[in-house]
């Protein structure tokens, strides 16, 4: 466990070495929530309730989704690909630590430096330039922070799978940024997808993407009863432990791989 | 120490087809071939040696290292290091192997050297007094301080093959692998890795086993070398013997004042262009000296030299080239 401490300090050390990546994301960021900010007042104009919420816990959702983001931004596909093409994997392996233990240590340290260098800019310019994104009601605080521990190890594991594509030796940069909006588009991170017709909903209710955005910014804005995050938190918690599972298989899988084809 | 059993590794190579049809012809029924690149290997290494493998480009051995290391796993055959099989209990057993791919860095490219270090440091769980000794061991012979603080990726190649060095050796391994650690390194930096090598061989006991294809790397460090071609094991010995061996003969270059030279009746002349020939004999039946005596009765010689078969002649004699 120490060892992988130490990674997350190296890495916060690292992280702290890219300013520039900082602010660009900040800036990006901020013209997210501007623009998103705009299009739900323009469409709650002459209305107070749109799909059981008010234009105010709309604006509190549109920063904290951004704020969301720095949280679930994860480096373990480039990473892997990466490694992968330079052919560091193998001796990586020879090393008596998990190398997947690593990259998650890698990507928890590059949060952790990004805490201060982006999420509170983002709040900060959100407040002023939209409004304070108070919680609705602040007694579902630890259900919130349970289910957002949730959504980054989903999100985490889902990246972590498309990472291991590029064992099978080919290039992923595309497909990462595929996967990438898609997700963004899927899990309601910027149209929640109460605004979608009923069927798509049910769909997409049934995919984990909406359990990495959506449920927690629901818990966050108070949209839906206490009942209603419990359960929706079980769908979650069941996402987590299935892909879970299958991370650990694929894992295991592609290390014996790695050890037959060599790296 | 390390003993190496009937090892053998293949390779499955999808075949690919030219153009789009072959293309897609690959993607739904791919055509596999099964290509051996290593053939039942045998060969016993003892603590504190340093054995070079030697061999042309694709011959197998960096598969062979590969496997010894731990990273690979054998198709047949297995790897045995202080009795421990490396495939089966690799946690264990890689805790006594460092590992130096001259061609990849295992440094933290984003990292200062020393980040790296410490890194390594607390994966290994190396404790602080071994960890200072180690380095300033280290220190003493690669002078590796004064680079400490600098972050791999501004690093030379040079520089950056002595971190990787030292980061190889930080937990005190017993047996150190090289897969061909001084290509493209300069004159300086090949003198002070030679130097290394020869050092933690000495004073720790460090097995080393090294790829090269520099033949100066072998000559200065090794005392047996495996050749390895077509992954078959071609020569397993003392350098010197299998020189001897393979090339039990030196030549003799003489320089006359004209351009007539004589013959000399027990040995064969090579080459012969200008005013120089030259005779090549037998070591155990001949000596330079008896020969230049013959010459100079029947010619008057300006100047000799002798050109002692080098570890490349045999090299190339082993290659088949």
């Amino acid at each position: 466990m120490k060892k992988y401490l130490y990674v997350v300090k190296t890495q916060i050390i690292t992280s702290m070495a890219y300013e520039f990546n900082v602010y660009g994301n900040i800036i990006m960021q901020t013209i997210i929530m501007i623009t998103s900010a705009y299009f739900w007042k323009a469409l709650y104009k002459g209305r107070d309730m749109v799909g059981d919420v008010d234009a105010d816990s709309m604006l509190t959702y549109v920063i904290m989704s951004s704020v969301l983001s720095v949280l679930l931004i994860t480096n373990v596909e480039r990473r892997i690909e990466r490694s992968v093409d330079r052919g560091t994997v193998a001796t990586d392996m020879m090393k008596p630590i998990n190398i997947f233990g690593v990259y998650f240590a890698e990507d928890i340290g590059n949060i952790l430096a990004l805490f201060f260098q982006n999420m509170l800019p983002i709040i900060l310019i959100g407040s002023l330039m939209i409004k304070v994104p108070a919680m609705a009601d602040i007694r579902d605080l630890p259900l919130f922070i349970i289910s957002v521990a949730e959504s980054f190890l989903i999100n985490w594991i889902i990246a972590a799978l498309f990472g291991m594509m590029a064992f099978t030796a080919f290039n992923i940069d595309a497909l990462i940024q595929v996967k990438k909006h898609l997700l963004r588009l899927l899990s309601g991170s910027i149209i929640p997808i109460w605004f979608f017709p009923p069927a798509v909903q049910k769909v997409l209710g049934s995919l984990p993407f909406v359990y990495i955005y959506q449920l927690p910014l629901s818990i966050y804005i108070g949209r839906g009863s206490r009942a209603e995050y419990l359960s929706g938190m079980k769908i979650q918690f069941l996402w987590l432990l299935g892909l879970s599972a299958v991370f650990f298989y694929v894992q295991s899988r592609v290390v014996r791989k790695v050890m037959v084809q060599g790296g | 120490m390390i003993d190496v059993q009937n090892l053998s590794k293949d390779y499955i190579l999808k075949k690919k087809e030219p153009g789009l049809k072959g293309a897609i012809k690959g993607l739904v029924m791919p055509v596999r071939t099964t290509m051996r690149a290593v053939n039942n290997l045998s060969f016993h290494i003892d603590t504190g040696e340093i054995v070079g493998f030697i061999g042309p480009n694709g011959a197998g051995k960096s598969t062979t290292i590969k496997m010894m290391s731990g990273i690979l796993t054998p198709t047949e055959g297995r790897v045995l290091i202080d009795d421990i099989d490396i495939s089966k209990h690799r946690k264990e057993a890689v805790k006594n192997i460092g590992v130096v791919f001259g061609q990849r860095s295992q440094l933290n490219w984003d990292l200062r050297l020393g980040e790296s270090f410490e890194l390594l440091k607390h994966i290994y769980q190396i404790d602080q007094k071994d960890y200072d000794r180690t380095i300033d061991d280290l220190d003493k012979i690669l002078g590796i301080r004064e680079i400490m603080d600098k972050p791999v990726r501004q690093m030379s190649l040079g520089q950056r093959m002595k971190g990787d060095l030292v980061a190889a050796m930080l937990h005190s391994p017993g047996v150190l692998f090289l897969d061909e650690p001084t290509i493209g390194l300069d004159v300086s930096a090949k003198y002070a890795l030679r130097k290394f090598i020869k050092e933690i061989n000495k004073v720790r006991k460090t097995t080393v086993i090294l790829t090269t294809h520099d033949l100066g790397d072998i000559q200065e460090l090794c005392e047996r070398i495996i050749i390895i071609n077509h992954g078959e094991l071609m020569e397993d010995g003392n350098l010197n013997e299998i020189v001897d061996r393979i090339a039990p003969y030196k030549t003799l270059v003489v320089e006359y004042y004209d351009e007539s030279a004589p013959e000399h009746v027990r040995c064969e002349m090579t080459e012969h262009k200008g005013n120089v020939a030259k005779y090549r004999f037998m070591k155990k039946d001949l000596t330079a000296a008896e020969i230049i005596a013959d010459l100079s009765k029947e010619k008057t010689i300006k100047d000799v030299s002798i050109e002692e078969t080098g570890i490349d002649d045999i090299i190339k004699i082993a290659y088949g080239t």
